[in-house]
């Protein structure tokens, strides 16, 4: 009875992800700081990958600035924890605030814009920040912040947050596509004067993806630079940081909510071993994701749906 | 039969040029008006502007009694103006069940639990229910126009636009699509249905409206409009 439950997949998702949760949590009971470490990085670029993949594969925008909101996350956490010794926690999440402020500053500027005059767009505005950032008395010019407040944690304390911002991310998104918005958000992707006819607001639309994903970077951004402690504008705002994420995402399969955690575990991995090659390693990462673009341009879990049908986290809705 | 939708002195010019001059009809309710006229005659701005995608530069348009005009496309949507376009526009990566579904919720404001059985009914109603769950990018083209008069149904449209849904297609399938509007009418859905079709359209329309250069020229029962001596005029360039 229970096999054939499980068969039809009744409890067999729910009880997948409970097992997977519970290796996640007791990881470093387990397993070897450098596995806890790398963990927590695939987790911080998984959850990047999503809000990226929010944007993209789900609503059609395609984001060249997201670094902008990490940027803002990892400042917010600096300026706030480091110079007025707020609590490391809501210097986090006001970095998401931040982030959130500033996206709905800028959004109608953006929102102008499509394809990819938005892209470049929001590219823009994160060199503008970079600049500014790089020109701030405040924030000591182009020489960065050390994060002093971040070495109260350990590995282990960095694992768990990363945990907790990994697993927000990808419960934020998967909640956002089963909602109604879910639906006008690929509407919007797939056919924009369509939807419109619809009865489906593009602007309010766009907005509230915009506003979510900016907000959970901004969060990202902070506990990424809890990990990397040391906070540069030339980092901070580098388009280095969109680069990751679109490889992650294109190679795991752009528009799926399980592509960026198979791109995540591959970029982080990948880029383990690439450390053995200093000069050439982006020429190695380049070349591959070219050949898996070859091979799968629906990256791997794209390519996997179309040929099997399988789907693990589906936003799909189903008759009946 | 009460008036549904009146265009009143419709016109718009791109800089200097003037595609519609001076647009007027009125629309009954649960009537098939058949729009006809040449290339460039003006049907589908016409219709960009009844939906609200491009502003008039003069007139008004009533739709149950209220001026709505300035309203934007969505309102417009949610008020009961619903439309299909000439070259169809399915949201592709998406499954034709969900193609509907998203029309219920957003267009009729339905919750999705509500939206469930009425996608399904609306499937039925198109002969779509055996594909409901291929993606709307692999659908035909027939297929595809049967899918957006079924998404456009979805939003509980009281006038529904149809611009050309028999373009491209067999006689056959042309058929088909005469039984799909008749089966729009008798949902009680008032319909502008523009088409170059007219064998089949004059089959399926209570009157018809002839546009050209930008006005309407004559408006009336099916036959009559045919017979007239602007039709000639206009189609064949004289009066034979």
């Amino acid at each position: 009875m229970k096999l054939k439950l499980l068969s039809k997949g009744t409890y067999g998702k729910p009880l997948c992800f409970l097992v997977i949760m519970a290796l996640l949590v007791t990881l470093p009971y387990w397993s070897g700081e450098y596995v806890v470490s790398i963990m927590m990085l695939i987790l911080l670029y998984m959850a990047m990958g999503q809000m990226w993949n929010l944007m993209a594969g789900y609503a059609g925008l395609l984001s060249l600035g997201m670094q902008a909101f990490i940027g803002i996350g990892g400042y917010s956490l600096a300026v706030f924890s480091t110079t007025y010794g707020l609590n490391i926690f809501v210097s986090i999440l006001l970095g998401g605030i931040f982030s959130l402020i500033f996206a709905f500053f800028i959004s109608p500027a953006l929102f102008k814009m499509s394809g990819v005059y938005f892209a470049i767009g929001s590219w823009v505005v994160a060199e503008s920040l970079l600049l500014w950032f790089s020109n701030w008395e405040f924030v000591r010019y182009a020489q960065g912040i050390n994060i002093t407040s971040a070495y109260q944690f350990d590995t282990v304390d960095l694992y768990y947050i990363a945990l907790v911002v990994g697993v927000a991310a990808a419960l934020v998104v998967y909640l956002l596509l089963r909602s109604k918005s879910g639906l006008a958000l690929m509407a919007m992707r797939d056919n924009s004067s369509a939807a419109e006819t619809l009865g489906i607001e593009l602007y309010k639309t766009k907005l509230r993806c915009y506003l979510i994903s900016s907000f959970m970077m901004g969060i990202i951004g902070g506990a990424m630079y809890l990990y990397q402690a040391y906070i540069l504008p030339s980092a901070a705002f580098s388009i280095g940081w969109t680069v990751a994420v679109t490889f992650m995402v294109i190679i795991g399969g752009i528009g799926t909510m399980e592509g960026p955690i198979i791109g995540a575990v591959l970029y982080v991995l990948f880029n383990q071993y690439l450390y053995q090659f200093p000069g050439i390693s982006m020429m190695i990462l380049g070349v591959t994701a070219i050949l898996i673009i070859l091979v799968a341009p629906n990256g791997i879990m794209g390519t996997l749906h179309n040929k099997t049908g399988i789907e693990i986290l589906s936003a799909r809705r189903n008759v009946g | 039969m009460k008036e549904i939708l009146n265009v009143d002195q419709l016109a718009i010019s791109f800089g200097n040029n003037e595609v519609l001059k001076c647009i007027n009809f009125k629309l009954h309710e649960n009537e098939v008006l058949g729009v006809i006229g040449p290339n460039g005659a003006g049907k589908t701005v016409m219709l960009n502007i009844l939906t609200g995608i491009l502003k008039p530069t003069k007139g008004t348009i009533t739709f149950l009694g209220e001026d709505i005009t300035k309203d934007t496309i969505p309102e417009r949507c949610r008020k009961g103006i619903g439309r299909t376009f000439q070259v169809p526009r399915p949201f592709e990566k998406m499954t034709v069940y969900e193609n509907i579904l998203t029309g219920c919720v957003y267009g009729s404001r339905i919750s999705e639990k509500e939206a469930r059985h009425k996608a399904l009914d609306i499937l039925e109603k198109i002969k779509l229910s055996d594909r409901t769950k291929d993606f709307a990018g692999k659908l035909g083209l027939l297929d595809r126009k049967r899918l957006e008069v079924g998404r456009a149904l979805a939003t509980d449209p009281k006038v529904l636009l149809l611009d050309e849904v028999g373009g491209g297609l067999t006689e056959s399938e042309v058929e088909e699509v005469l039984d799909l509007v008749r089966m729009v009418k008798s949902q009680g859905v008032s319909v502008v249905w523009i088409e170059h079709i007219i064998k089949t359209m004059l089959e399926g329309t209570d009157r018809v409206l002839l546009l050209a250069n930008g006005c309407d020229i004559v408006c009336g029962c099916p036959q009559d409009v045919m017979n007239s001596k602007e039709v000639t005029d206009i189609y064949i360039g004289c009066e034979c």
